[in-house]
């Protein structure tokens, strides 16, 4: 059978309907789950990169719940930051921070301590970068690197460096083998919010 | 002609849903035409989500879902599609599934969504499954079709679970995240986890299957 423009159109429209109303079927499905995942996230995001302690099963209410004890919430011009008590490093500020990775957008949160320019921890806690590679930024044993380190370097230049052949400034990390290009991204990120949190924060600097 | 060079089922014969092709079908995509190790085909994903035996198996259980779906509706449409938009309409099916399998990811196994990536999705790209509906799905009835893609799936799942298996237990010693080969006297290679550690692994594991269906061997025969 000869098929006409017409009837491919046809087929076209109708298969775009059918896909796309499958989609929106699934996408509401799971959207609820979806939605308490990122929060319960977000929330434990925070959590974790100020110290405080939670029960890794906790549910999501439980997990708002300890937050909403803990963690204060204020505001330097323009710069959001969430505020808790450590018990032994005294008050911690830590703010988000975002930027374009290599596949896709990097979100994380960097918590400094009461100095504002000691890094107590930091958190790449969204990334699309490479499994294995780029994606090792969100893992523990480089995220702790940066635990100790300062935000400006010794000449007091704000930045954080991501460097090659060993790391053994005050500001220098160890980047990761086979990521050049997520670790010029995180480098330029990481710059960006530091640049801004010292700006707002010379005077009571260190 | 029908009858004598093809292995017919013993389940439903030649008349079954499969037209006989079951057995044959499934045995072509997990070993004879294997896609990773004969074809080498879906390498990408291959290489990069192999570094933990759990992402590879759910990497490999995308594949087979995505696989059937599309060969299942790919061949129910084989002869209402336009055959100058077949492969737009294959795309599209594709997709769909994909970001079906993606989304119930998201909703239920968060954790393994963030460390897959970008790979759940780049699965619309996959060769495999565009070169199962087109090469099988589009000339053949849906139930054999489905079983191709099944085929075709297992056989990616298996070779990715191989690759998985040893990277993981090289690389880190461990395997599902425990650790299986004691600290105290286990150095992990970690060459295993990077990229070069992925071609190694794959490389062995494609001469080993020559080795043992002797591929090669029938080629310099010919010479």
């Amino acid at each position: 059978m000869k098929k006409g423009s017409a009837y491919t159109v046809l087929y076209a429209a109708v298969l775009g309907i059918i896909c796309a109303v499958a989609l929106t079927a699934v996408d509401r499905f799971t959207d609820a789950k979806k939605v308490a995942n990122a929060q319960a996230e977000e929330v434990q995001n925070i959590l974790t990169v100020l110290g405080v302690p939670f029960d890794a099963e906790a549910s999501s209410s439980d997990l708002l719940a300890v937050y909403e004890s803990m963690v204060g919430e204020e505001e330097i011009e323009g710069l959001e930051f969430f505020v808790s008590e450590h018990p032994e490093a005294g008050k911690l500020r830590a703010t988000r921070f975002h930027g374009p990775g290599l596949w896709g957008p990097i979100e994380g949160l960097i918590c400094l301590e009461e100095d504002m320019r000691t890094i107590f921890a930091i958190a790449f806690y969204r990334h699309e970068e490479t499994p294995g590679l780029g994606g090792e930024i969100s893992s523990a044993g480089f995220q702790d690197q940066f635990r100790g380190k300062v935000i400006q370097g010794p000449s007091g230049d704000p930045g954080i460096h991501l460097v090659n052949d060993g790391a053994d400034q005050i500001n220098e990390i160890d980047a990761i083998t086979g990521a050049t290009m997520t670790s010029d991204k995180v480098e330029d990120m990481l710059s960006e919010i530091i640049e801004r949190i010292v700006a707002r924060s010379g005077s009571s600097g260190a | 002609m029908a009858h004598n060079d093809q292995v017919v089922c013993a389940t439903c014969g030649g008349s079954g849903p499969c037209d006989g092709k079951g057995r044959e079908t499934l045995r072509a995509g997990v070993w004879v035409t294997n896609p990773v190790s004969v074809q080498v085909l879906g390498i990408c994903s291959a290489l990069a989500v192999t570094n933990k035996l759990e992402n590879s198996l759910v990497m490999g259980a995308a594949l087979i879902f995505v696989g059937v779906g599309t060969n299942l509706f790919v061949s129910l449409l084989r002869n209402v599609t336009p055959r100058r938009i077949r492969m737009i309409a294959e795309v599209a099916i594709i997709a769909t599934f994909v970001i079906i399998f993606d989304q119930i990811l998201k909703a239920y196994y968060w954790e393994m969504s963030k460390q897959l990536g970008p790979y759940v999705g780049l699965i619309i790209t996959n060769c495999i499954i565009m070169g199962r509906a087109e090469a099988f799905a589009l000339s053949n009835r849906p139930v054999v079709s489905m079983l191709d893609g099944l085929a075709n799936g297992l056989g990616y799942a298996v070779v990715l679970g191989i690759i998985g298996f040893f990277r993981e237990l090289v690389g880190t010693g461990a395997l599902f995240g425990h650790q299986v080969l004691g600290a105290d006297w286990y150095t992990p290679n970690q060459l295993m986890i990077l990229a070069p550690g992925a071609f190694i692994a794959l490389g062995f594991l494609i001469a080993l299957y020559n080795a043992i269906t002797g591929i090669n061997k029938l080629e310099g025969k010919g010479s």
